[in-house]
């Protein structure tokens, strides 16, 4: 409970902090809808040449386009600014101070800052999954959105994990400031449904880098493909990553010596 | 005789640095390859067994091989270096040196170019022994041709890069502008998919552009793709016509923008 109410009070701080820069905001919600357009105008080009993808049709892939970007903004505001500046903190000995304080290391340094106006993101990738809908002419049900909502927060715990477990990297080389490229390229792939990717490439997906998780699966969810089984099963994926990252920053942290120690 | 005597010194500095960073170097590399192998999956699923707009799945897997290795040959981050040096004021010793900044810049890119084609050469090399579909059948005249058009490209794409970067002087959004660009580019340049693929309105205005000679005419040539002198002509002449505007487009902005320039902590 009181690490809610610290992490509150940055939140805070950071609002108080942003508001001053309104223009950055209007810069977020231009440079969405210029990303938003060209991953639409790459999948009509796509479309020019094929009536399916992976057995999923344009408003189909649209929907996970909306996901996709519900996910980027759950990146650029959350883990971007906060666990992704974990390598800098390390390289700089910054970190010493995170760990003097009375509070979980791995939750405060996760989730200290925010990028306010990249939530816009999250507003805008519901928006294009929900106008996808409406192309479909599909409403979901009750249970369709239970499931996406079930899935999609499994979605942002298997990405956060992968983040975590990128960043922990960090303790064993110090000079991969930009290791963040790592996980923005590979989730790349996770703009199309996996099923659209040749076998190796799929199993890659689902099993090694489960970005599949992220976006097909919720996706899934919205537009009535998925199995109800396959939301329990996508928590529990979300469950194990989870559970290795957080062993994963257990192990790291014990090769973390300070700087000025 | 001096001259290259100053780019030796500088590319084996860049070469040095670049050397301590040899994991981020790695990282921007795979930044560079997932994209073209994610196109490709998608392209390869497409064309199935047959053929989209004469490109079988083979006709493909070359492609994006040859974009890989161009595109990581012809890009230019100097506006992103650019655009700090100049928010920061990492300009000013830069500017005291007797040497102009653009050739730290140039030099910056060979050695980084050198590093990482090589590496995506070494992978073609061993992709094409274990898979017949990315082989290459070039005449030596023909790489000859591509090693002209990818050095053109280089060159146009560095201006493009650091005139934007230059950019910095009048506004803080000059890397915004940059990503703009890379966002046209992914469709103009033939990142994405062979300019053959795209509407043919949208295939000439890349041809009348310098996009196309960005990437996809070497790309071309490379994959051999291009017929007749005549098509390989009119490629050489659009390359060095936005070269050299690119190039006067780079002056005027460093001329004008050195002028506005107040340095920071002056």
């Amino acid at each position: 409970m009181s690490a809610f109410r610290i992490l509150s009070a940055f939140w805070r701080l950071n609002v108080a902090e942003e508001l001053q820069y309104r223009a950055n905001f209007v810069a977020s919600v231009l440079g969405t809808v210029f990303y938003m357009a060209t991953a639409l105008l790459t999948l009509s080009l796509f479309f020019r040449h094929t009536s399916q993808l992976g057995g999923w049709d344009y408003w189909e892939i649209v929907v996970l386009l909306g996901v996709f970007n519900t996910l980027t903004g759950v990146i650029e505001a959350v883990l971007r600014p906060g666990i992704g500046s974990l390598v800098g903190d390390v390289r700089s000995g910054e970190l010493d101070l995170v760990l003097v304080k009375p509070v979980d290391a791995q939750g405060f340094v996760s989730f200290r800052r925010l990028d306010v106006w990249r939530f816009s993101d999250i507003v805008l990738g519901l928006g294009l999954a929900g106008y996808a809908l409406v192309r479909l002419h599909r409403v979901p049900t009750i249970s369709q959105l239970a499931a996406f909502a079930l899935t999609l927060a499994a979605a942002a715990v298997v990405v956060y994990a992968i983040w975590v477990l990128l960043m922990c990297l960090a303790f064993w080389f110090v000079s991969v400031e930009n290791i963040a490229v790592l996980f923005d390229s590979v989730f790349e792939g996770a703009r199309y449904p996996v099923s659209a990717y040749p076998g190796a490439l799929r199993l890659l997906f689902v099993y090694l880098i489960p970005i599949a998780w992220t976006t097909t699966v919720p996706a899934s969810a919205l537009t009535g493909r998925l199995r109800p089984a396959l939301a329990l099963v996508a928590a529990l994926v979300a469950a194990l990553v989870f559970a290795f990252a957080r062993f994963a920053w257990r192990v790291a942290l014990r090769r973390y010596a300070g700087a000025s120690g | 005789m001096s001259w290259v005597r100053r780019y030796r010194a500088l590319i084996r500095n860049a070469w040095l640095v670049d050397l301590q960073y040899r994991a981020s170097i790695v990282l921007w590399l795979l930044w560079g390859v997932t994209e073209p192998a994610i196109a490709l999956g998608i392209w390869w699923a497409i064309a199935g067994s047959g053929t989209v707009s004469g490109y079988a799945r083979a006709d493909f897997a070359r492609y994006f091989f040859a974009v890989m290795l161009v595109n990581q040959l012809t890009i230019a981050w100097d506006s992103w270096y650019l655009d700090r040096w100049i928010r920061e004021g990492d300009l000013n010793f830069r500017l005291a040196r007797p040497l102009h900044p653009v050739h730290e810049a140039v030099a910056d890119n060979v050695a980084y170019k050198a590093r990482t084609a090589s590496v995506i050469l070494v992978v073609w090399l061993v992709a094409a022994a274990l898979w017949p579909a990315v082989r290459l059948q070039a005449t030596p005249g023909r790489l000859a041709l591509t090693m002209i058009a990818v050095l053109l490209a280089a060159a146009m794409r560095f201006f493009i890069s650091f005139t934007t970067g230059l950019l910095a002087f009048w506004t803080t959004r000059a890397t915004a502008i940059m990503e703009l660009h890379a966002g046209l580019s992914l469709f103009l340049a033939g990142r994405i998919a062979p300019l053959a693929l795209l509407p043919p309105a949208v295939a000439s205005v890349a041809g009348v552009l310098w996009f196309r000679s960005m990437l996809a005419f070497p790309v071309d040539l490379l994959t051999g793709t291009v017929h007749g002198a005549d098509a390989v002509l009119r490629g050489f002449a659009s390359q060095i016509v936005w070269l050299g505007v690119w190039i006067v487009a780079c002056r005027v902005a460093w001329t004008r923008g050195i002028r506005k320039y107040g340095a920071v902590g002056g």
